[in-house]
């Protein structure tokens, strides 16, 4: 029994360390920098007070006046539009090429979106919407409509953004839904037409309910990435212009490595730690259910 | 056989055992070609070997301060903004130069930049200047225009190439980063609100919506709202527009001068009535925790002095910080330059010295500012709040 705790004690030891190391001490570092001042004074919920009065991170005039928002209802407003998107497309997607001759070659080209650094993404979506050499003007041209650079202003910078990050995050969800797809037994099919089921009354009461695990992981791994997007704002807007693309992970950031402000930033991190945990809590909860 | 696997070793030993300064600076393409001689001229003097690494300014300020933090620096030398020089070297992470570069061999005031008191944290390497409009002398001649010598006529001008069929933008707007517009509105301020006006933003003397600062900032928002510029579009991008004939002008620092085929067929004027100029100065740093600290002040001080510089000079595109440079090692286009900026004063880059949050926030204030220009008001709170506080 003791030689069976010391293999445990000597498997377990290397991971716990390496945790502690470099999990546990930044989060914990981080946290408690939210609570101090650049002195290493205590100074309570300062930093939050800061955050949270700043037209940084909310700017309610913004919706009288025009963008910016402020990060964090950039953030949401990401959720909102990104979310819905990707999920509905991924899964039309992911049933309509089902049963289509080289529908996995589609899918392929579909996740390369995916397999994309983000980076190479926001250089991307900057050559869409520019104004000169976008395909999205090019399309717009045929009609007669005179284009602009879409990224450059504050209305339409934001969901230039959203929008032209759904190709890169859609291949997730197909591929996600593509696999759940498999694993619905044919049968159920067969006798729901024989039943005479319409293919809209197929989707909506087998497809859609027996996907219910894999929607909740797209949406959970979804929402986690729009709470912490990033790079694709840092290349293409730099979250501009005036602020009308920020969003809470590239405030974070300005905080830190441009105004050295590390506990303002730190601030900001348990905020959106604190935002992603909750989400991956309630994934947690909705498999424990999905299992029960 | 047993000499000459000693001589081998020894041979690999003096390999080994030479200096090999790292040096980290931001040029790539053809501004590195023309700094590498720079090095090589100390190479060959010296016998210290350089490695050049390449870092952009804004990537250097993510990872400096982690690497300060755990005693370490990526580079013996290092070229940065003025102000992260200053905030660091009071924080003890970067060597002071008091006493090892005399302070003596440069123009006056551009050490200024990098001291904090009496203390000298950093060195002004060659500059360059942002002298102001450019524009194709022959483009101008084929057009019948002339370089403007009042607001009015400057204002003329630009209706006049408004009307050149095939002109997209009388002037064309640099984008990117973002310091492309903040150079011209910076032109603006110090033309319309004098020198002092851009020495007061800087220390934070005057508040950004005062009616000095307004004053300039209108005349820009003027010309904003008739669309004499152009929609911001990547700066080198919209060089090669310019070039073609898309655009008639552009304002631009003096490195211009190396990105375009022809310099001769360079002009350039600055704003009628510009009583001061911007002379943006690079400026570099030896961290305290270079492993080489005599190779390194060595460095510092010959390439900051007038030997470097004027390797560097000859380049073309640079102007010397350093005195003591003859003008005829200059290439014929950087003597123009240098008589644009005769008589009138030279000024620190306004968004480079104060740094910090303001820097990023101008930038992309002033990329709100050029699409919609009716929203100066909210501009001028955001950087009012951003600036720094007397």
């Amino acid at each position: 029994m003791k030689s069976k705790a010391k293999y445990v004690l000597f498997f377990v030891l290397p991971a716990t360390a390496m945790l502690c190391v470099f999990v546990i001490y930044p989060v914990a570092r981080t946290f408690t920098l939210s609570f101090l001042n650049s002195d290493g004074k205590f100074v309570g919920l300062q930093n939050y007070t800061r955050i949270f009065s700043s037209r940084d991170i909310i700017d309610l005039k913004g919706f009288s006046r025009g963008f910016p928002l402020g990060a964090l209802i950039h953030n949401l407003l990401w959720i909102v539009v990104h979310l819905p998107l990707t999920v509905i497309l991924g899964l039309s997607l992911a049933v309509l090429l089902k049963n289509v001759k080289g529908g996995s070659l589609i899918k392929s080209i579909i996740f390369l979106g995916m397999v994309m650094p983000m980076i190479v993404g926001g250089v991307m979506i900057n050559f869409i919407f520019d104004r000169n050499l976008g395909i999205v003007n090019g399309v717009l041209s045929i009609f007669r409509i005179s284009g602009k650079s879409w990224t450059a202003y504050p209305d339409t910078a934001l969901f230039s953004l959203i929008f032209g990050s759904v190709w890169l995050w859609t291949g997730f969800s197909v591929v996600l839904y593509s696999a759940g797809l498999e694993t619905i037994p044919k049968d159920y099919y067969e006798a729901a037409q024989l039943d005479g089921a319409s293919s809209w009354k197929i989707f909506t009461n087998i497809t859609v309910p027996l996907l219910r695990p894999i929607t909740i992981v797209v949406i959970t791994m979804t929402l986690l990435w729009e709470l912490k997007v990033f790079d694709i704002v840092y290349v293409a807007t730099m979250g501009g212009p005036g602020g009308a693309s920020n969003v809470l992970a590239l405030q974070m950031y300005t905080y830190a490595f441009r105004a050295f402000d590390f506990n303002r930033s730190a601030a900001v991190a348990v905020v959106l730690t604190l935002s992603t945990l909750a989400v991956s809590l309630s994934l947690l909860k909705s498999v424990k259910d999905e299992q029960a | 056989m047993s000499r000459w696997i000693v001589l081998s070793l020894m041979l690999l030993a003096v390999v080994m055992s030479a200096t090999t300064l790292t040096v980290i600076g931001p040029w790539s393409g053809p501004e590195m070609d023309k700094f590498m001689p720079v090095l090589q001229e100390f190479e060959k003097q010296t016998g210290i070997k350089i490695e050049y690494k390449i870092y952009r300014a804004e990537d250097l300020a993510n990872l400096l301060p982690a690497q300060f933090a755990a005693k370490k620096a990526p580079g013996d030398l290092i070229f940065m903004w003025a102000s992260f020089i200053r905030e660091y070297g009071q924080k003890g992470h970067i060597m002071p130069l008091t006493g090892v570069v005399n302070e003596a061999n440069y123009l006056p005031g551009s050490l200024n930049p990098v001291k904090v008191g009496k203390e000298l944290y950093g060195v002004a390497y060659t500059g360059k200047v942002k002298p102001g409009f450019w524009y194709r002398k022959s483009f101008f001649e084929k057009n019948g225009l002339q370089p403007p010598k009042t607001w009015d006529e400057f204002v003329a001008l630009l209706e006049k190439i408004k009307k050149i069929p095939g002109i997209k933008a009388p002037i064309a707007s640099g984008d990117g980063v973002g310091w492309p517009l903040s150079d011209v509105t910076e032109h603006f301020l110090i033309t319309f609100g004098g020198p002092e006006l851009q020495h007061d933003l800087i220390a934070g003397n005057i508040r950004w919506d005062s009616n000095i600062v307004m004053n300039a900032m209108n005349k820009l928002t003027s010309l904003l709202e008739k669309k004499y510029f152009g929609e911001p579009t990547e700066w080198t991008l919209v060089l090669k527009q310019w070039w073609a004939g898309d655009y008639a002008l552009y304002f631009m620092g003096s490195w211009i001068t190396g990105m375009v085929d022809d310099p001769n067929d360079l002009g350039v004027f600055a704003l009628p009535g510009a009583k001061g100029v911007v002379f943006g100065a690079d400026y570099a740093f030896v961290p305290k925790y270079t492993q080489y600290p005599e190779e390194a002040k060595k460095l510092i001080t010959w390439l900051s002095g007038p030997q470097g510089q004027a390797v560097q000079v000859k380049q073309g595109g640079h102007i010397a910080t350093a005195v003591g440079i003859d003008l005829s090692i200059y290439p014929p286009v950087d003597r123009e330059v240098a008589k644009i900026i005769q008589g009138i004063t030279a000024l620190d880059d306004l968004d480079d010295s104060v740094g910090g949050e303001f820097q990023p926030a101008f930038w992309d204030q002033l990329k709100l500012l050029w699409v919609q220009p009716n929203r100066l008001n909210d501009v001028i709170r955001t950087l009012q709040e951003k600036a720094p506080k007397k």
